[in-house]
């Protein structure tokens, strides 16, 4: 098949930028591989459709993370267990990261224990750096909504991963 | 003390969770494939439309002559009752840009707050003030209501009645901040599909005035 505009900015796209996208979904899913990559794969066709709008977007990343995130919680609002599936589980397989598998699995136990709203407030406002008004817009929410859900979602993390002293 | 943004970047993986180098050729079919279901869909709800005001305009002819009709039948019953068709082109409508075109409509006129899209065989009134059979596009900051939907990554809000549908959706990043509405006229052969891609293909101008009310 003939490959059009759209498909050869699709391609260089998904090339360029699928593992930044799995990488942000890994971490919505909680360490949940086979979910991420659904998650991935509905955003990329997601994307293809929308093409004549992304080519439009100042940070087509952006874009697709926006795409992403929204997908997740539309995915969380239909079947809000599934994301919860993989609670007794572990992850399919060991990603290759700077942790130890325990440690590794430790972080992911702490995500998946957060509500999937919250899971995403952490992943916006702490790995992606999204200040809180950005935050709010692409969650569909208040400030005050996404500020309040941050001081738990952080008061969990901190309570789950912060090494006890009495242990150590 | 926890450094949360290396902890999520680790625990994040290395976005290959295979290992493999990343192969885009699934995705693409994927997406192609998806493409063609959407355009599938569109021409067979085209087809329905247009079977459907066929219908319609034989009963007008029978129940009514031409003599008696009404000046809202010449909306009722213009060509542009067909499914709209949108294609892959820019429509200026200052403040506004939209990235899709529907064929055979055009700017109509402007108000401070309000800009009409109209189809261009002349069957809606040239009065700025008379959104009667035109599309309506404004920006506001009232809450959003209505039915959610979402669609390429953008949350819409639709709401039904007294003739009219209205979709509204947040501005994107960099945008003036608010809600930008259209309300579609009902049974100018808008379909949901073609409504919602029509409004998520717009782009607010800095100089879009928001309406109060």
């Amino acid at each position: 098949m003939r490959m059009t505009d759209r498909d050869a900015e699709f391609v260089g796209f998904t090339h360029d930028h699928r593992p930044d996208l799995v990488r942000m979904a890994t971490l919505l899913t909680a360490g949940d591989a086979s979910s991420a990559e659904d998650l991935v794969q509905t955003t990329l066709t997601r994307l293809y459709l929308a093409w004549p709008r992304v080519r439009r977007a100042d940070n087509r990343l952006g874009y697709a993370r926006t795409t992403l995130t929204h997908v997740f919680v539309d995915e969380t609002r239909r079947a809000h267990r599934r994301w919860e599936r993989s609670a007794d589980g572990l992850p399919d397989r060991a990603a290759a990261t700077g942790l130890a598998p325990e440690e590794r699995d430790a972080v992911h136990a702490a995500l998946r224990d957060l509500a999937p709203r919250q899971r995403a407030v952490v992943v916006l406002r702490h790995w992606l750096d999204l200040d809180v008004a950005e935050t709010a817009r692409v969650l569909d929410c208040s400030t005050g909504t996404v500020k309040s859900q941050t001081a738990k979602a952080l008061a969990h993390l901190r309570a789950a991963l912060t090494p006890d002293p009495t242990t150590l | 003390m926890l450094d949360l943004r290396t902890t999520l970047d680790r625990a994040a993986g290395d976005g290959r969770p295979d290992g493999r180098p990343v192969d885009p050729a699934p995705d693409l079919r994927r997406g192609r494939a998806a493409l063609v279901r959407r355009t599938r869909r569109r021409r067979a709800a085209g087809l329905g439309a247009l079977a459907l005001v066929g219908v319609a305009a034989v009963g007008v002819a029978l129940d009514r002559p031409a003599t008696q009709r009404l000046p809202s039948d010449t909306v009722a019953s213009s060509p542009v009752d067909a499914q709209v068709a949108l294609v892959a082109a820019t429509l200026e409508a200052e403040p506004y840009a939209f990235g899709l075109t529907p064929r055979g409509w055009g700017v109509g006129g402007r108000t401070p707050t309000a800009v009409t899209i109209v189809p261009d065989d002349g069957s809606t009134s040239a009065d700025p003030d008379d959104f009667r059979g035109k599309l309506v596009v404004m920006l506001d900051a009232n809450p959003l209501d209505g039915r959610e939907v979402e669609r390429d990554g953008r949350t819409f809000w639709i709401t039904s009645g007294g003739g009219y549908t209205t979709m509204a959706t947040p501005t994107l990043p960099g945008e003036r901040e608010g809600v930008v509405r259209i309300q579609f006229p009902d049974g100018a052969g808008w379909d949901e599909d073609a409504m919602l891609d029509f409004l998520g293909s717009v782009r607010v101008g800095d100089t879009a005035e928001p309406g109060v009310g």
